[in-house]
């Protein structure tokens, strides 16, 4: 069979000369075999996949499609639950509002990240660079819902912003003018998502060789034309991979329009758990349905600068 | 590209002489460190100008100057007779390869050579037709559609020349371009941009601190130390005629003995006294002799004032023997270069020799100013 060789050969060229002379007896066996032996360590992820996120987007997916009749879901399929939201006028301004909601603070993070990683990989020593990608990181350790309750000392009446003003002689009252609207969405937001966008962006520019700029001056580009002409087609791969860090999450968040939102701020994740906690469950996985599609067309189209060389080494 | 001259530098009265480059006392201070200290240098047009020197000497502040990437503290800087200190760079008919190439990673070759070009706004016949010129002027003409990735080290090397000569500039400074090639392809290209500046006939300014580069490369060399230029001359002066310690320790190898002048004598330290060629140094200094100019002998047959000494070491280099000797005229041991000669006939270890040189290779020089 000549699993093993005979002649006395070093224990490193006889594990070779083994595999190479595989034994020839019963081949399909042995395909089996060493598939099973190749791919087996994937058991363990393709059961986690499958069981925990595939499985469940396909209930989604499936419940879109019935109906829910009182209280029962009731296997009939219908776009009856698509056509009901479309149908609500209030549901369809909230979508776009999410949109727009989204696009300002995806606008506004990123307008601050660029200029914070521009300067960090500019001008601070890099001795201090890692400290202070530290303290923009921090914030991930404490839970998300308490980042966000704690705007609620700081926007609310009886908070930080508004004791000031007082203090201050400006107002003599509390305004609730801070919180409980779209203002306060965005800027909680905004203040979520700037670690997102500044550590990508930091990542993106800090890969820059500024010689290059220095370059297109000496060759005649004034610093505007160099900058539009070599910084940023080399950090665009990285900018719209912030977009895309920033503004995906953002759509689907429910949360933090739940807390500090109020009647004004509400954005689509808050009408899917509406859904469900009035167990309307097929009207709720309609609108899921919408947003990961409106999603999975965002990453079709901008699925170049996801490749992580794109993003990360272009 | 022109420069424009303003009414001013007409008016001032202070008319260069219509070289190539010229910086006026310049100085110039980072904070509290005085990078360069009141330089005053003629590049003429045309040569192929060396700046030489360690690390910190102030060669690359001193391209940088002339490039327009920082101001001097003091002084002016002139290009043909206009002033450039006072234009950015993307005014000054001057362009630079930089260390790193900075080729523009995400343009074609083609649109790297092209982009100054671009700049200027010049139209797309003459641009193609002088890329074309510039990338057959560094063999890369077949290389056009390649992304600098796609290249290897020596091939973005010319790009980056290609692309700072395709506007054919008044000056080219050129900051250590060959440093992170290996020494095979250091010395190719070392030829090839001597080649490259015949063709062209535009004054290079070459900034490094390789001195055997230096001297393979340039007409003339400014050796640089602390800010200042030590000495500006042709490689043969420089080598031959070092004007302090620095010059002659930096370039090539040397042995230096501590000598105090009596007439035509030097005195060693120990007392012998030997030739020397009748410097204009007073008081002690450095006698300095090239290993290539010492003898190395039997001590019987030395001619009179030969130092007496013991071979350390003697090593076959392929080129040259080097044989080192120590005597006690000198702290350091001799290090003899020994050419042609047959390996077997030298010197043994342990040796007694005997160690002497002609009066005229002998070199006194002051002793090192701190």
């Amino acid at each position: 069979m000549g699993v093993g060789r005979r002649d006395p050969a070093p224990a490193g060229r006889a594990l070779t000369d083994a595999a190479v002379t595989a034994p020839t007896a019963r081949p399909g066996r042995r395909r089996l075999g060493s598939a099973v032996s190749a791919y087996g360590a994937f058991l363990p992820a393709v059961l986690l996949l499958g069981g925990f996120f595939l499985v469940p987007l396909g209930i989604i997916v499936v419940y879109s499609f019935w109906q829910v009749i009182d209280y029962n879901v009731v296997h009939h399929w219908t776009l009856d639950n698509y056509r009901y939201f479309f149908s609500v006028g209030a549901y369809v301004t909230t979508m776009w509002k999410t949109l727009l909601v989204s696009l300002v603070a995806t606008a506004i993070a990123l307008g601050l990240a660029f200029p914070f990683a521009y300067w960090l990989s500019r001008y601070v020593p890099r001795r201090l660079r890692v400290p202070l990608l530290i303290l923009v990181v921090v914030p991930f350790w404490t839970s998300y819902l308490l980042r966000v309750y704690s705007w609620l000392t700081i926007l609310g009446e009886k908070g930080v912003i508004n004791r000031f003003l007082q203090w201050l002689g400006i107002t003599h009252h509390p305004l609730g003018v801070f919180l409980y609207d779209r203002p306060a969405v965005i800027l909680v937001l905004v203040y979520l998502y700037f670690p997102f966008a500044a550590l990508t962006l930091y990542s993106s520019i800090e890969r820059f060789d500024w010689d290059q700029l220095r370059a297109a001056m000496d060759l005649g580009a004034t610093p505007l034309r160099a900058i539009r002409r070599i910084l940023v087609p080399q950090i665009r791969p990285g900018i719209v991979t912030a977009v895309i860090f920033v503004f995906i999450p953002i759509l689907g968040e429910y949360l933090t329009p739940q807390i500090v939102g109020g009647t004004g701020g509400v954005m689509i994740g808050n009408l899917v758990v509406n859904f469900f906690q009035a167990a309307e469950y097929t009207r709720g996985a309609a609108v899921s349905l919408l947003i990961a599609a409106f999603i999975l067309l965002l990453l079709v189209v901008f699925r170049r600068s996801l490749s992580a060389p794109e993003a990360y080494g272009g | 590209m022109a420069v424009t001259a303003t009414p001013a530098s007409r008016a001032s009265g202070a008319e260069s002489r219509g070289a190539g480059i010229e910086l006026r006392g310049v100085t110039k201070r980072y904070g509290g460190n005085l990078a360069l200290r009141e330089i005053d240098v003629t590049i003429e047009d045309g040569e192929f100008f060396c700046l030489l020197g360690p690390s910190g000497c102030g060669k690359t502040t001193t391209l940088n100057l002339i490039g327009g990437f920082v101001e001097p503290s003091e002084g002016t800087i002139w290009l043909r007779g206009k002033r450039i200190d006072t234009l950015p760079p993307h005014k000054r008919p001057v362009n630079t390869v930089f260390q790193s190439y900075a080729l523009f990673p995400h343009m074609s070759v083609r649109d790297n050579v092209a982009f100054g070009l671009k700049m200027d706004r010049v139209d797309r016949a003459e641009t193609r037709r002088r890329v074309d010129e510039a990338l057959a002027l560094v063999g890369l003409e077949e290389f056009g559609s390649r992304s600098p990735a796609q290249l290897s080290g020596g091939q973005q090397q010319r790009v980056a020349v290609a692309r700072a000569l395709v506007k054919q500039p008044a000056v080219l400074l050129l900051d250590e371009p060959l440093g992170a090639l290996d020494l095979k392809l250091r010395q190719r290209l070392q030829v090839e941009l001597s080649e490259i500046h015949r063709e062209v006939g535009t004054t290079f300014v070459y900034v490094t601190h390789d001195q055997e580069e230096a001297m393979s490369m340039a007409d003339r060399i400014a050796v640089m130390n602390h800010g200042r230029i030590e000495q500006l001359g042709t490689p043969f002066e420089i080598y031959r005629r070092p004007a302090s310690r620095f010059v002659a320790d930096f370039i090539g190898d040397a042995n230096f003995l501590d000598v105090r002048v009596d007439g035509d004598v030097a005195v060693l330290a120990d007392g012998t006294r030997v030739p020397c060629r009748r410097g204009d140094v007073p008081g002690p200094g450095s006698l300095m002799v090239r290993p290539e100019a010492l003898r190395v002998g039997d001590p019987e047959a030395a001619p009179n004032g030969a130092l007496r000494g013991r071979v350390l070491q003697s090593s076959f280099l392929g080129t040259r023997l080097r044989v080192a000797v120590a005597t006690p005229s000198s702290d350091a041991p001799l290090i003899i270069a020994l050419h042609g000669e047959d390996p077997a006939s030298a010197p043994a270890e342990d040796a007694e020799v005997a160690v002497w040189w002609a009066s005229g290779d002998a070199i006194l020089l002051p002793p090192d100013e701190r």
